[in-house]
């Protein structure tokens, strides 16, 4: 029959398969050695550049701000299971609700310092992280998509409808961490905490990436088959990254205890809900999947626009359509995220600077211009 | 003492509950063998029908016009998805690829939370006839039966249509093997465009069943808002498809009474065990998931293509 259409279909294929710049390209095995690299570098002065953001806008730029820091660190656990260890896993935020019921009981109920509590919350996570490996890690992909979004359900069907774990329907309230005589009460100040923590983070995970267990994932990642003829215990190293990401859920979950200042269960309970798994696959999708600053980078481009358009029903749906829209785009095209593009654009400097800064400049003329016809419309 | 009555009402809403279940997991399964894509934006297809009839219903349409109108809009919005994410990303890893549904999902949630306006509840309108059947002692809504009764049977033409028709063929053999089947002369993508619309006409079908009939007399009622708990109907039709490995289509119906009717039986269950009526899907999935019941119904060359 149609042999031209087999044809078209046959050669298109092989075009689109091309074209993608796919995440499976083995990628370039990281360089093993002590201090950071020139890319490394650029991202955490990028990070300082954009930590200076919010100060223009006063203490509503704060108060957004820290919102967007604490979805960082809840996003580098994804970057640890499913970019470094390409365990794809539709529960981070269940290890985060783990960890924010933790410090509510500990701080609300036995009265425990924030810190204590912290602490505990990246503990309380391990043994369901573990028992959740141990289960899933075996399963491929796919499977192990089911199996993460069934736990996550169960999870909230049992555990996070615990009245002695969960508080009930009034949940627990938190206070605020201070250390010593600095108290982190105000926005600003939790703003600079967080800060603080998501630079720590940052080095850790980046530290992880080129420490041996975290090359072990990537090898896993890009072939199992390989990975495990070099000697490397594909189990351990996976059940090592639900670990890991368990605990960073945890520590996130419990600084969204203390960012909130009152946690309830109700947002843990169902797997789908929107600001949840989903978001945070999302926004570290878009960030870049297998690097920490992804998180960060994600974070600030959509959390910051969901706090923003919080009440204004027209623009929070509007954030919705853009953000699931920028995600697929962002998937077929450059499934390396902002990072990748990122990495395009400082080549594109380096190569043609006036064009390079020109699209530069465009994209934050665009950005700015946006946001002052969004203010001038809603006051 | 467990009387005959309430076992007959409990069974009837697990056979109705559970053939919604089966009509999901049906379209799952023919879209993942087709083209090897696992669909989590299944229940958002299925929402975007469910608003063409909510609209279609307000402009003053009869629901009988409006729910096969309905069925179109969901089936075309699946087509869409195809043609325009899908089919681009056919080489992508498979983390790619779910990734990319669960955005599909949002985009259609969101835009379905956008047509419904920012109303706190959103009221549906009936098209089964909503009084009570007596059956033999006990009186049971109509529309679960029919329900149950419509999703039989519209699984059962599919199944036939599927094993004898020139598409149904087509679409198996697609299924089996892309190479094969279009140096045999068959256009491949025009026939995973037709899985992928059958597929979410069930989806829609489906959450048709459901919606509207939540509430008997009165309809159903969803809350705009929080439109998203719909994905929870999601997770048992993933456990029906695992029943047939994912790939097997009798199997996934079949798959989804078993998890309707487990999650029903449970309220007879004496106390303690009752508890665990919300928690049943996910340890049923675990056990499927253990067991890796894709072996059963595939060859390993199978499951390597799609994956």
């Amino acid at each position: 029959m149609k042999t031209d259409s087999l044809v078209g279909a046959e050669s298109n294929g092989h075009a689109e398969t091309e074209a993608l710049p796919a995440l499976d390209e083995p990628q370039v095995a990281p360089r093993v050695r002590r201090g950071f690299s020139r890319a490394q570098l650029i991202g955490f002065g990028l990070l300082l550049l954009m930590a200076a953001l919010p100060i223009p806008f006063g203490d509503f730029g704060f108060f957004v701000g820290q919102y967007a820091l604490v979805y960082a660190i809840l996003g580098m656990s994804v970057v640890v299971v499913t970019g470094y260890a390409g365990l794809i896993s539709l529960m981070p935020y269940s290890f985060a609700g783990v960890g924010a019921m933790t410090t509510g009981v500990a701080m609300a109920s036995w009265g425990w310092p924030f810190w204590l509590a912290a602490l505990l919350s990246a503990v309380a996570t391990v043994p369901i992280a573990v028992l959740v490996g141990i289960s899933s890690v075996r399963l491929k992909g796919l499977y192990l998509a089911i199996a993460t979004l069934t736990f996550s359900n169960a999870l909230g069907e049992t555990l996070f409808k615990w009245d002695a774990f969960t508080g009930g329907q009034s949940g627990w309230a938190t206070v605020r961490p201070a250390v010593g005589p600095v108290n982190f009460n105000s926005d600003i100040w939790f703003y600079v905490l967080c800060l603080g923590v998501v630079f720590a983070l940052l080095i850790m995970i980046e530290g992880l990436r080129t420490s041996r267990i975290g090359r072990a994932m990537l090898a896993v990642r890009d072939n199992e088959l390989e990975a495990q003829a070099l000697g490397i215990n594909v189990y351990k190293t996976k059940l090592t990254a639900f670990v890991i990401g368990g605990m960073v859920a945890g520590l996130g979950g419990a600084f969204l205890a203390a960012l909130v200042q009152l946690v309830t269960p109700t947002g843990f309970q169902s797997p789908i809900a929107e600001a949840t798994s989903i978001l945070l696959v999302t926004l570290v999708a878009i960030g870049g999947m297998d690097r920490a600053i992804g998180a960060f980078f994600g974070a600030v481009s959509l959390v910051v626009q969901q706090q923003v358009f919080q009440g204004a029903e027209f623009f929070y749906a509007f954030v919705g359509i853009y953000a699931a829209a920028v995600l697929i785009l962002f998937l077929m095209f450059r499934p390396g995220g902002l990072v990748q593009v990122g990495k395009i654009q400082v080549a594109l400097i380096r190569h043609r600077p006036v064009l390079g800064l020109a699209i530069v400049f465009a994209i934050v003329a665009v950005n700015v211009g946006l946001a002052w016809l969004f203010v001038s419309l809603s006051s | 003492m467990i009387t005959a009555a309430p076992v007959m009402e409990v069974t009837v809403f697990g056979l109705s509950s559970g053939a919604v279940f089966a009509l999901l997991a049906l379209g799952l399964v023919l879209i993942y063998r087709t083209t090897g894509v696992m669909n989590f934006a299944h229940w958002a297809i299925g929402l975007i029908a469910v608003v063409a009839y909510v609209m279609l219903t307000g402009l003053g349409a009869p629901a009988e016009v409006a729910m096969p109108l309905a069925l179109a809009f969901g089936a075309g919005s699946g087509v869409l998805a195809y043609r325009l994410v899908f089919r681009k990303v056919s080489g992508a890893r498979q983390i790619i690829v779910i990734l990319i549904s669960i955005g599909v999902a949002q985009l259609y949630a969101s835009l379905a939370q956008f047509a419904l306006g920012f109303e706190q509840f959103t009221r549906l309108e009936p098209w089964l006839p909503t009084g009570d059947m007596q059956v033999g002692t006990v009186a049971i809504r109509a529309s679960e039966i029919i329900t149950a009764a419509v999703a039989i049977g519209v699984a059962f033409v599919f199944l036939v249509w599927f094993r004898v028709s020139r598409a149904g063929r087509a679409l198996r053999a697609v299924a089996q093997n892309r190479e094969a089947a279009m140096l045999a002369g068959i256009d491949d993508v025009r026939y995973s465009s037709l899985a992928w619309g059958i597929g979410s006409a069930l989806a829609a079908l489906a959450l048709l069943l459901v919606l509207p009939h939540s509430g008997g007399e009165q309809g159903g009622l969803i809350t705009t808002f929080d439109v998203t708990p719909f994905g929870t109907l999601l997770i048992p039709a993933f456990g029906a498809a695992l029943v047939g490995g994912l790939v097997h289509l009798p199997m996934a119906m079949v798959g989804g009474f078993v998890f309707g009717l487990a999650r029903e039986l449970m309220i007879l269950a004496p106390k303690p065990w009752s508890d665990l009526r919300s928690s049943v899907a996910a340890i049923l999935i675990v056990v499927l998931l253990l067991i890796r019941t894709e072996r059963f119904f595939a060859s390993r060359q199978e499951l390597e293509a799609l994956e």
